[in-house]
């Protein structure tokens, strides 16, 4: 694998990822701008419209076919939270050109054609999006928000998070705001969306057997020469931690047969560096079939399916989640904050550290051969102060003592326990 | 070592039936990081009825057995768990129970051999005792429980319980709290004897491998088991017309989800069945569902437009002994119009026949389709897996793919997209 990073524009990056094992290429670029109530249902809802056709490809239909043409390329959209960014994610796929059939011309610069046409080329009438589109994918982006009750387990966290983060960005829905769907206009949403393309934060990647004409593909696009060197407004990862909720207590009721118990946690670090020692602390709490709280919630007390934790890098959380008989609510509760008295008391072994980084160690090997996830590994990178390649992220893990770790436990606070019910 | 090479996707799989009747194969894969290991037995949640090679009556045990030995399998008798035993090593351990199969695997980069040794024995060595098998009934119950709030899951399964009278397809892989109830440590050593034999396993290993190499050492970790004869699996009569062509199910969702069933004669695909045809079905199939409701199809279009649904349905395929079944499902405001629409449009093409342009499209797109299949070692190794206890060879699907056409679609459309066949399952608040 070779990586490459070259600033084509002031804020807008060609990250090439060079690697012949795989049999397709991956196109993705990602808009990057702040998280706030004003734009986040405006953000929200420029994918979905884009998506229903270019000047080139005016209808879906159309886009459709030319991608089943290129012998099922694919195209997806979303929203993503970063931290206090919201990240448009616009994804193209296809086959290698060395497994397309003989005598088939090659895919991979169209692949990239297509997607920034997708893009940066929306159809426009009168100045504006085309009504009809905007008003469909106001339905369907209401429809996403209120599906946010579908996944229960999915909703407890996420209910979690707007709890804990009340009155910040952090706690804004991705999709945004029904009330919000209603006003928006295509001429004033075109307007943002040029805004938009003036001012984010631009990465494109490109994933695959990266040839010499690859950049200059890119480079010398019609799309990528429209646009200007900008100042991007974005956030990148601070150590500010915002809740101070104090194990505040939310509960909810619901139609749901299963408890939904989740922990938000703070994790106060001094430095960013800390980081690599409280992934290894919430391993050793929650990450494995070893860690402490599968072992007691359920494989002593057989309270749980699901006992686990995870960290949320970006914000410096850890949020425990467990799927519970309602009835047992406090007892469950009781063993979960066992474990982390126990993380306190330094109740772990060297060992314990030793088997978490080796499962730590053994997913970061593994980026390289997913690339979505490796393409995803060096866009988080570009939120961090030091960026570090996948080798440099091993061995500052291996760098990780006990006392590091005690060090996290130390620092480690509930902010607020939330309890879906019935 | 048999060698089987595809020039298209340029994978090679060596495979061999050892004495004992274990059937291994290997998809070597130079470059990659993750080495992917993964063992099934051929017994998911659809055996409950069988008769143990050697006896003559039938043996018929409570439901959810397969996936409880699956669970309990991880137990051993010096007091560890080998879940804990593999994650201990460096390695990611999982399993999981279907409907025709259970399969215990890893994954990791590095520490492969030491996992091997855990891997492979604790899979030969089951460890059953009263005290265990009542634990793990609480357990069991709580992942019971995670599903019943799972509307997607739900709305599967009503679809299922519409089209099959008695098959066991019907049922919960995990059984219900009632049945689990009744599993004892006695019942499981019985399942397990029986179908734990070698020559009921297969293996696949994916990865940077040498093959002869991990072939013997897999050979020397594998006990002095002699193959089993045949297994009697006993499935109750399953008529070939439906149970009931509606089910609603009241769930909170935000918006109803709907899955909608087409059920088709069983396949029997262990008994020697053309597996050509199978896999060129199977194709053909997946073809007509895109031509009638994938993205560039002409319904698509309409109730995207109409705001009837937002997003393509996913549309499958499945089958093993005794069942076969097509399934879409998604999210719709009107489930009954998507439904009524799609019928429609099936009797179109019925008569109409298959635009020529389109069908070629199409299948350019299910060709690239299998080529991405070939990224993953997870993906590759469970995709063997799956369509060995079918009987297919995982490759035959790129291999087939062009000699499917239209006429022979549209003969697969006439067969089996019966409209008499067809069930809504819908879940709405």
């Amino acid at each position: 694998m070779e990586y490459q990073v070259k600033e084509i524009k002031k804020g807008i990056n060609l990250h090439l990822i060079h690697n012949d094992k795989f049999k397709t290429n991956l196109v993705s670029v990602f808009l990057t701008t702040q998280l706030t109530r004003e734009n986040v249902t405006k953000n929200a809802i420029i994918p979905a419209i884009l998506r229903r056709g270019s000047k080139n490809m005016p209808t879906q239909e159309d886009i459709s076919r030319e991608l089943e043409e290129m012998y099922g390329a694919s195209f997806n959209c979303g929203i993503d939270k970063r931290g206090d960014n919201q990240v448009l994610k616009f994804y193209m796929e296809s086959i290698n050109d060395a497994f397309l059939p003989e005598g088939e011309e090659k895919i991979l610069y169209k692949t990239i054609e297509k997607l920034l046409d997708i893009i940066f080329n929306p159809i426009v009438e009168n100045n504006g999006f085309k009504e009809e589109y905007l008003e469909q994918e106001k339905n369907n982006i209401k429809q996403a928000i209120e599906g946010k009750i579908d996944n229960k387990a999915r909703y407890a966290i996420d209910r979690c998070i707007e709890e804990m983060y009340k009155n910040y960005p952090f706690a804004l829905y991705k999709y945004g705001y029904i009330e919000d769907l209603e006003s928006l206009d295509r001429i004033e949403l075109y307007k943002y969306y040029q805004e938009l393309l003036k001012n984010c934060k631009i990465d494109i990647f490109v994933s695959g057997i990266i040839e010499d004409n690859v950049y200059d593909t890119v480079c010398k696009s019609n799309e990528i020469q429209k646009l200007k060197d900008r100042e991007p407004k974005y956030e990148k990862m601070t150590l500010e931690i915002i809740p101070k909720n104090n194990e505040q207590v939310v509960q909810e009721s619901m139609d749901v047969t299963q408890g939904k118990l989740i922990l938000g946690l703070n994790v106060a670090l001094d430095n960013q560096d800390m980081q690599y020692d409280a992934l290894i602390y919430n391993s050793i709490l929650g990450g494995s079939a070893n860690s402490k709280l599968f072992q007691n919630v359920r494989e002593k007390a057989s309270l749980a399916y699901v006992a686990s934790s995870s960290y949320l890098k970006a914000k410096n959380n850890i949020f425990i989640n467990c799927g519970i008989e309602i009835e047992n609510y406090e007892k469950a509760l009781k063993i979960v904050k066992e474990q982390l008295e126990q993380m306190k008391q330094g109740e772990f072994t060297d060992n314990d550290i030793e088997v978490a980084k080796k499962g730590m160690i053994d997913a970061v090997q593994t980026i390289d051969d997913e690339q979505d996830t490796e393409i995803m590994y060096f866009f988080g990178q570009e939120f961090c102060d030091n960026k570090l390649d996948i080798e440099q992220y091993i061995n500052r893990i291996q760098k990780v003592t006990k006392e590091a770790v005690l060090e996290i436990a130390k620092k480690v606070q509930i902010d607020t326990i939330y309890f879906l019910k019935n | 070592m048999q060698v089987i090479e595809n020039l298209k996707v340029k994978e090679k799989l060596y495979t061999e039936k050892l004495e004992n009747g274990l059937t291994v194969m290997i998809i070597p894969k130079k470059g990659m990081q993750k080495k992917y290991i993964i063992w099934g037995t051929n017994y998911g949640s659809n055996e409950s009825s069988f008769i143990v090679p050697g006896e003559t009556e039938v043996t018929t045990v409570p439901d959810g057995v397969a996936h409880f030995l699956e669970h309990k399998m991880f137990e051993q008798e010096n007091g560890k768990n080998s879940l804990d035993v593999l994650t201990e090593i460096g390695v990611n351990a999982n399993a999981y129970t279907t409907n025709d199969h259970t399969a215990y695997l890893y994954e990791c980069t590095d520490h492969f051999f030491e996992a091997l040794d855990e891997f492979m024995d604790y899979v030969q060595h089951p460890y059953f005792t009263d005290e265990n098998v009542e634990k793990e009934k609480g357990i069991i119950g709580q992942e019971i429980m995670m599903y019943d709030d799972y509307p997607d899951w739900k709305v599967y399964l009503n679809a299922l319980q519409a089209m099959y009278h008695k098959f066991p397809v019907r049922l919960d892989t995990v059984g219900t709290i009632e049945t689990i109830s009744k599993i004892d440590k006695d019942i499981l050593y019985k399942c397990y004897n029986t179908f734990y034999n070698p020559s009921n396993i297969a293996m696949v290993i994916c990865g940077d491998f040498n093959p002869e190499e991990i072939l013997q050492e897999v050979k020397k970790r594998l006990l002095d088991t002699k193959a089993n004869g045949e297994i009697k699996r006993i499935y109750p009569e399953e008529p070939e017309k439906i149970v009931k062509e509606k089910v609603t199910q009241k769930m909170e969702v935000s918006r109803p989800l709907y899955t909608i069933g087409i059920k088709d004669k069983p396949i029997d695909t262990c008994q020697g069945n053309d597996k050509e045809e199978i896999v060129k079905k199977h194709i053909a199939i997946e073809i007509l569902l895109q031509l009638l409701l994938g993205e560039s199809s002409n319904l698509y279009k309409t109730l995207y437009n109409d705001g009837t649904i937002s997003a393509s349905p996913s549309m499958d395929y499945e089958f093993s002994r005794g069942y076969a079944h097509i399934l879409i499902s998604g999210q719709s405001n009107e489930p009954e119009r998507v439904y009524q629409t799609l019928k429609e449009q099936i009797k179109e093409m019925k008569e109409n026949g298959i635009n020529e342009e389109d069908f070629t499209r199409i299948r350019k797109t299910l060709y690239g389709n299998y080529i991405k299949e070939y990224n993953d070692v997870t993906d590759i190794a469970r995709m063997f897996l799956a369509d060995y206890f079918k009987g297919i060879n995982s490759f035959d699907y790129i291999e087939q793919i062009m000699t499917v056409n239209s006429k022979y679609a549209h003969q697969v459309l006439n067969e089996v997209f019966d409209e008499n066949k067809m069930v809504l399952s819908i879940i709405a608040m």
